[in-house]
This record gives structure tokens, sequence and C-alpha cells, in this order.
């Protein structure tokens, strides 16, 4: 499967009369985007905010960060099986908005989400603060539901991205990027003597609030199973969850998976990328013993020779982490598995609830419980008040001064554990 | 009533909303207490149904949990007894701070945690 990735790169956004991009500029038709969002009901009312690299602005509370982009040759359409039509998607040719993103922001469960800063020491721990991002933040109608504000706000998000994404399609990219995989005989005769390597993502799917959804479908009610990598690309998996901001993966993260690209970097070099195989992160213990059965099956029958597994979330998934890996290696298959560590804030604490020797070869995404002191910002979009009560935050965390005391698991994408992130041993 | 799986929890939301159709062991204890509970009943032979850490919810910053038991005794279970030891261990290495917020946010938590167990219900039920 043969996937064109154009890029179409914005340096700045502005608010205007029409909706357009031109000269690398995104115009923006405030009441055009807000009746998007007003189309669902259980939303009152929408405001929008634009955020800049380097502008003294905090976002808070973050539910997702989403990338705009559009399908303009090949099957399907974007976020498929959520707002384009169930199709296979992954070939053919999508544009993406590079350099920024849609955030959405509003307050649903009051402790789990997160804090995007766009300038001070907070925007070196997301790569968010690198983007001209459009924030919305939704009002929900009184007396709703969380999980049903959950799912009006993330369907706002990815109905306002894919209206911006259209403005794209009769555009002509700055660059273009070409994925390529192989069918199975197909790769081995192309590639005789590289190892097969397949990229394991876990996902989460703890429940209501805690969910991934893959073409539409829940994750957690899905056995393990394997995809082209190219299809993430076309927003094949989307964010659902109010987990943890550090180490929960956004769909812009989705859309843009460090471990793929990275993969996709080597393919045909040193490694034959082979495909992408993804299994869930459940509550019930017999659902976690299954599934890593399964993906431990399928890593044996596509002869396989080294996986990356990498993690979505803390505590109950470092059992199904340490089951895949020990399942994984048991058929022979190496395996480095990807996780981030909650070592207490002096950094001394064991870092995992699960550990196992097989995992000999792990790559950190850094200490969530690490502390960090956030300036005082000029501007607030969405509101603070949920700053004391986000995980990582406490009730000390708004100072005298206006700072805020938090451990870096307040930030969104700080610990990533695709990698997409900035902490660094080196 | 007799389901084959018990919850054990001290969270009141659990007990409200599931206490009509399913067996629910409510007690007044605190995150950590009802962790050892739950220790205690799986050194007597009790599975262990569900993942004492769920939700990414970091102990000490949730008062309330929920896990699921088998409904009677079913033997040892070495890797349960390793799971349950490592969550009353993660309970240390989080700053204390349940008792620190606001009411909706109790309220919060509540949900979040009866969303959890409940996310384990349909398996519960076709497999027990």
């Amino acid at each position: 499967m043969k996937l064109e990735v154009g890029h179409i790169f914005i340096n700045d956004i502005q608010f205007a009369s029409e909706s357009k991009i031109e000269n690398g500029v995104l115009y923006v038709d405030e009441e055009a985007v807000k009746a998007i969002v007003l189309e669902d009901e259980k939303i009152k009312g929408v405001k929008f905010d634009i955020a800049k690299p380097g502008e003294s602005v905090r976002i808070t509370p973050v539910k997702d960060v989403i990338e705009p982009r559009v399908k303009v040759e090949g099957r399907g359409g974007v976020f498929p099986g959520v707002i384009a039509k169930v199709d296979t998607v992954g070939s053919g040719k999508t544009y993406a908005l590079k350099g920024m993103a849609v955030v959405t922001a509003g307050k649903i469960v009051g402790f789990q989400e997160g804090i995007i800063d766009m300038s001070g020491p907070g925007a070196e721990y997301t790569p968010f603060s690198k983007l001209n991002n459009l924030v919305v933040v939704c009002e929900p109608v009184d007396g709703i539901k969380q999980h049903e504000y959950e799912k009006a706000v993330r369907l706002a998000g990815f109905r306002v991205a894919v209206y911006l994404g259209e403005l794209a399609r009769e555009l002509t990219p700055d660059e273009t990027k070409t994925y390529e995989t192989y069918g199975i005989m197909e790769g081995k005769e192309k590639f005789p003597n590289l190892p097969r390597v397949a990229y394991v993502q876990m996902l989460q799917s703890q429940g209501l609030l805690h969910d991934t959804y893959v073409y539409g479908v829940d994750a957690k009610r899905t056995l393990s199973t394997i995809m082209n990598p190219t299809e993430v690309m076309d927003g094949a998996i989307v964010s659902g969850n109010c987990v943890s901001a550090c180490d929960k993966n956004p769909t812009y993260v989705h859309e843009n998976n460090p471990v793929v690209h990275d993969l996709f970097e080597e393919h045909g070099k040193t490694i034959n990328f082979v495909c992408q195989i993804l299994t869930n992160e459940n509550v019930y213990l017999a659902d976690k013993m299954r599934s890593s059965d399964w993906t431990a099956k399928m890593c044996r029958l596509l002869d396989l020779d080294a996986v990356i597994v990498s993690q979505e979330g803390f505590g109950n998934p470092d059992t199904d982490l340490i089951m895949n890996c020990k399942k994984i290696e048991a058929e022979g298959v190496k395996t480095v598995i990807i996780t981030d560590e909650y070592a207490g804030r002096d950094g001394k604490s064991q870092s995992l609830a699960d550990a196992d020797p097989a995992a000999d070869a792990v790559v950190t995404g850094g200490n969530a419980n690490q502390v960090i002191v956030l300036p005082k910002m000029d501007k607030v979009i969405g509101t603070e008040e949920f700053v004391t009560i986000i995980a990582g935050g406490n009730e000390h965390s708004h100072r005298e001064d206006g700072t805020i005391e938090v451990e870096i698991q307040a930030i969104t994408g700080a610990t990533n554990e695709t990698g997409f992130g900035y902490l660094s041993a080196r | 009533m007799n389901t084959g799986f018990m919850i054990i929890t001290n969270n009141p939301l659990v007990k409200e909303k599931l206490g009509e159709d399913y067996h629910v062991e409510y007690e007044e204890l605190s995150y950590e207490d009802t962790l050892k509970k739950v220790q205690k009943m799986i050194f007597q032979g009790y599975k262990l149904l569900t993942h004492p850490l769920s939700g990414s919810v970091k102990p000490n910053e949730t008062p309330y949990k929920s896990v699921m038991l088998s409904e009677s005794p079913e033997g040892l279970d070495a890797q349960a007894m390793q799971i349950i030891a490592s969550a009353i261990q993660a309970c240390g290495k989080f700053q204390f701070k349940s008792d620190l917020y606001k009411p909706q946010v109790y309220a919060d938590f509540q949900l979040v945690d009866y969303t959890l167990i409940s996310s384990a219900l349909p398996s519960a039920e076709s497999w027990r």
C-alpha cells in the first residue's frame, strides 16, 4: 500500500471573513467554524482563539490536538468511520496542514486534562507549543453527562479539522513524502536479507472517557489486529480519552506517529517494516491475557524478527506492556518497549507497576512526576480553575506570585510514549 | 444474584448504580486500605478479575477504587499476588492529595471509577 503525503506549511492563522489558505496563512471564518461546532445540539456555545508559538499564552484544560488533513486521491476520507464513511484508507494521496493544529479545550472531567504553554519553560515540554493552534473551547448544554460531553467535543474537533483540511484540496503541496509497505510475500522477495520488523501499538481502552477508536470502533471491543501503517496517516485511529495529559496520544500523535515515521525511514535500508499491529489495554485481566496472546501469535505468524511496542498511559497498561513483551519474546521475536516513568518526585521509586527480565530493551519518555514551575502567562485560553486538580497539580499549584508548580504529567505530551516529545538524555 | 463475581469498592456511586444488579461489597475505606482488603482476599484464594490500577488515575490522586474478584475462592494465583503488591507499592510514590478537592471533583472521581469498573462488566458476564 502506497501513500503520498503532501505537506502544506501554515505559518500563521488569522480570523477573516472567508476561510482560505494563501501564502502559508490560514484564514478562518469564525462564523463558519462556529456553525460547524454548533451542529451538535449538545454544545451550547463555542469560542475560538488563536495561540501562536512564543506568545505568553496558556491553553488549559486541553482535551485533544488534531492536524487537519484532506484525502485528495484514493479510497476513503480522513477519520474513516468517524467523519468519513467506512472505507480502507492509507493509499493514494493526502494533504496535511503542517505547523498548525486544532486544539479542543474545556472541562470534561475536572482532573484529567492538560496544559499547553506557548512560551517559557513549559513550552519546552510540549511539542504543541511549536504550532499555530486554533483553539476550540466548547460549552456543553446544561445537565449533560461527562461522556456525552466528551463525545461532542471529540467530534466537534474532527469536524473543524476536516473543514480546514478541505481548504487545501486544490493547493500544491510545499513538499511530498511517499510511504509504501508491501504484502507479506512481496516484502520478503524485495528485501530477502532485511530483518522483518513490525510496530505493536497499544491503545488506551479502559472504558468511558478512556477509549480510542479504530475506524470508529471502540478499541476495547476488538481483538488485536493488523493494519498498514499508512492508514494512521489518514486518521484511522482517533483519541477519545481523558487520561493523563503527559502520556495519552492525542489524535495528532496518531496521525504523525513517530514510531511509524522512523520505521519508514529505515524501511528498505536496514529493516523491512512489515505492518502495524494494534492491541488494547482493557481493565479485565482475562481481556489482557487474550489480547497479548493474540499479539504474540500474530508476531509469530508474520515471521517477524523484531517489534517495537508502545504503551499509552500508566499503571494498568504496564501489565499489558509486560505481558506483550514476555509473550512476544517467548515466540523468538525481539522486542523494544517504549514507556514512561512514574518514579516519584525524586525519581527514586520503581518506575513501572510491572516488570520482567524479558524487558531488556526499554526506551523511556521521561519521569512524569518531575516537578516544574510554570510562569504566569498574560493570557489563558480556557480556564486555570482546574490546574489545582488536574493530575500533576495540587492545592499549592497556584502560588502567590502567579506561577504554577506542577508535575510534568500535567503538560500535554510531556512524556509521550511514542517518543513524540522533547525529553532526551542526549 | 449469583454472577460468579463481586465488586469490592469504597465508591458510593458504584454501590448506588450497581448494588441492585450485582454483588457489591461497599466499605468506607481509604484507597490503599481498599487495595489491602483485596490483597487479603487474594491470599484467601479469591481470583483477581480486574487490574487494581486502572484508568491512568494515579493512586492517592483519587480516593476511590473498585476491584472485581471471583465470588468464591478459586485457589492461589501468583500473578494476582504480584499485581496487587505492585499496586499497593505504587500508592507510596504519589503525593497524597485525595482530601484536597472541591466536591465536584469527588463526583468526577466517583464517575471515572464507576465507568472503569463498568467497562469490565461485559467481559465478566461473558466469562463467569
